[in-house]
């Protein structure tokens, strides 16, 4: 927090400073162009978070975080790119963000082949998950809410599952790793996956497809279950104010772990994370507006309570837009609804995790080109956990060359 | 090199003994120092025998040491495949204007109008100039959206997102600085420089440039290059002649 706030006070100043160029505006080339470095600085402080709402894989709320991103990109020749990216997030947490190899077999055409820990194949929010593409200040549900759900603890029974609705940050089940953790998102947008991707663009369709070693809720660098995942996306512009995308990820996303808890005949890859995303966007003049759609269904791959398979559902509706009043000051607001599938506990059919809502309005204001003051609103209601409603504040300054 | 010398002498004797004063003498002295340093001109004399002066001009190279190297697109490493090609912005243009105008340079004008295309992914021209109350006009001649904008203290605007064949126009209503930007694409940018007088030329590709209809005397003359000026010189312009001159961005 202290950290957050001291950057929020020396980006405010640097805004007066980069007036005078004293920070970079641009991005940083060396050596003729063939090392191109950038960087994005976000400070956000908001108030406590005390039901969690806005926590992330790395045990910190996304209102409270000091983040440092620098990308850079070696050029090594007209169809070899290194591409990667460094994070320190909340002032701790130090992690290669992207590290890839991008090939180009044709240079002349769009067709790209990516290789290493590499962009998000799935939905529309990943290229937009950045301070300076965020709308508002808040990362989508579908995109970081924690659900109770753990790659490394199985629950037993359906009450243990059903103990654990709303307690995503901190859930515990009998079976695995029976230390409390952070349970998994729909997709994790904090980190990258590992593994080979393919993209092309032939005149308004735009297509990517990968290979990994995690799932979109389980990312990894090191493959930790013996499965693969599956990832596509196909995206349609058939106008320059539309752009309409479906994708689709199949992967494993239990941990060896567990191994030893699976009944016999079960395996590790048999505990699937399947997910399909139907997303749009609109945008003319000063209007700009996104929806997404995203279905999630993980299989367990024992019964809670003695049958076969369980699926537990999940899906998440978004929809976002913005409004430019003024050259430099914006308006924005997203609302969105997280639910969940029901199982059969004890002859009632429950809901296996709690829904959460949220609406998030807020402002923009570019002091100047590349550093930007936000403010935002936001506004959680969930059926269930210990705290069920609270409204956070949240002030962010990104600034970015 | 001394046949420009004889021409210059020429002209300058033919200024001094008056000549006959009319402008095609005074074109003439213009082509025949072509090439020459340091100034020629010619006065004009009334039929009341009063001695009128002819508008002269500015001629010269602003000569660019360091080109400026174009503004590299950002690592993107979030985007699963590379952008497609782009046309470099043309670095070499400076633009050359004097620095405090001469008397009658504020008389009413026709406001102008000019261009700044949007073409792959490039603002062309990379640098405008145009005086104060102008229009720009700035078509998107690109498949994708663009959204042209700025944030500069002397033109504050946003034209919003729109599509090929579509153009959106503003008018520069202050002198100074105007730096626009694409919001889409955060590589592309220009330079819009307002002047609040015409006395000013945009380079070309070899940093030739040349300020017409300039009143004898003598003006500090601004060499302008990647967002400021960077050199300036004193010159004197003679009536119906040309300064002739070289300006050197380190």
């Amino acid at each position: 927090m202290k950290q957050a706030l001291l950057a929020l006070g020396v980006l405010l100043l640097s805004a007066t400073g980069a007036r005078a160029q004293l920070l970079p505006t641009e991005p940083v080339s060396v050596a003729d162009g063939r090392l191109v470095v950038s960087a994005e600085i976000s400070a956000t402080v908001g108030g406590g978070d005390p039901g969690f709402f806005n926590y992330t894989d790395y045990e910190y709320s996304g209102l409270r975080n000091l983040r440092v991103g620098v990308g850079a990109e070696l050029r090594a020749s007209r169809w070899l790119q290194v591409l990667g990216e460094l994070r320190l997030d909340h002032a701790t947490h130090v992690e290669p963000f992207a590290l890839y190899a991008r090939i180009r077999p044709w240079p002349e055409r769009r067709f790209d082949i990516q290789v290493g820990r590499i962009p998000g194949t799935f939905g529309a929010f990943g290229r937009t998950s950045y301070g300076t593409g965020n709308l508002v200040i808040g990362t989508p549900l579908a995109y970081q809410y924690l659900t109770s759900l753990r790659p490394d603890s199985l629950p037993a029974t359906a009450d243990d599952l059903l103990r654990m609705r709303g307690r995503g940050w901190l859930s515990n089940f009998p079976l695995g790793v029976a230390a409390a953790d952070r349970g998994l998102p729909l997709i994790n947008s904090v980190r990258s996956d590992t593994g080979v991707q393919a993209h092309g663009l032939k005149g308004v369709v735009e297509w990517t497809a990968a290979v990994t070693t995690g799932s979109l809720s389980n990312p990894k660098v090191r493959d930790d279950n013996g499965g693969r995942q599956l990832v596509g996306r196909v995206v349609a512009r058939p106008v320059p104010a539309v752009a309409v995308g479906v994708s689709a990820a199949r992967g494993a996303y239990l941990s060896r772990a567990v191994e030893r808890a699976l009944p016999s005949g079960a395996r590790l890859d048999d505990g699937i994370q399947r997910v399909l995303g139907v997303d749009g966007e609109y945008s003319e003049g000063r209007f700009l507006a996104r929806a997404e759609l995203i279905r999630s269904h993980w299989a367990l791959p024992f019964a809670l309570s003695g049958g076969g398979n369980e699926r537990l559902g999940a899906h998440s509706l978004l929809v976002e837009g913005r409004y430019r009043i003024a050259p430099g000051l914006q308006l924005a607001a997203r609302a969105e609804r997280l639910d969940f599938s029901r199982i059969q506990a004890g002859g009632l059919s429950e809901l296996w995790e709690a829904p959460v809502q949220r609406i998030e309005a807020g402002a923009s204001y570019s002091i100047i080109r590349n550093v930007t003051l936000k403010a935002s609103v936001q506004r959680n209601v969930r059926d269930g956990g210990r705290i069920r409603r609270d409204t956070l504040a949240a002030m962010q300054v990104v600034y970015w060359f | 090199m001394v046949l420009a010398r004889f021409a210059l002498i020429g002209a300058l004797v033919a200024g001094v003994t008056g000549g006959t004063g009319d402008t095609g003498a005074a074109a003439a002295a213009g082509a025949a120092a072509q090439g020459a340093p340091g100034a020629t001109g010619l006065s004009a004399r009334a039929p009341s025998g009063a001695t009128v002066q002819v508008p002269g001009a500015i001629r010269g190279r602003l000569d660019v040491r360091r080109v400026a190297r174009p503004t590299e697109r950002r690592p993107e490493v979030a985007a699963p495949g590379s952008a497609g090609p782009r046309d470099l912005p043309d670095l070499r243009r400076g633009v050359v204007y004097l620095e405090s105008a001469p008397r009658g340079a504020f008389e009413e004008r026709e406001p102008g109008r000019a261009v700044m295309d949007q073409r792959n992914e490039t603002f062309v021209p990379h640098v405008l100039a145009v005086t104060v109350g102008a229009v720009v006009d700035f078509p998107n001649s690109d498949k994708t959206f663009h959204n042209v904008f700025s944030l500069s203290r002397a033109r504050r605007f946003d034209l919003g997102r729109y599509a090929a064949g579509h153009s959106k126009s503003i008018r520069f209503d202050r002198p100074g600085l105007v730096r626009v930007f694409c919001d889409i694409h955060s590589h592309m940018n220009a330079y819009v420089l307002v002047l609040s007088h015409p006395f000013f030329d945009v380079t070309d590709v070899d940093g030739r440039f040349r300020i017409d209809d300039v009143p004898a005397g003598t003006y500090t003359v601004v060499g302008w290059y990647d967002g400021e000026p960077r050199t300036s010189r004193p010159v004197t312009v003679p009536s119906g002649g040309i300064a002739d001159f070289e300006l050197v961005v380190p």
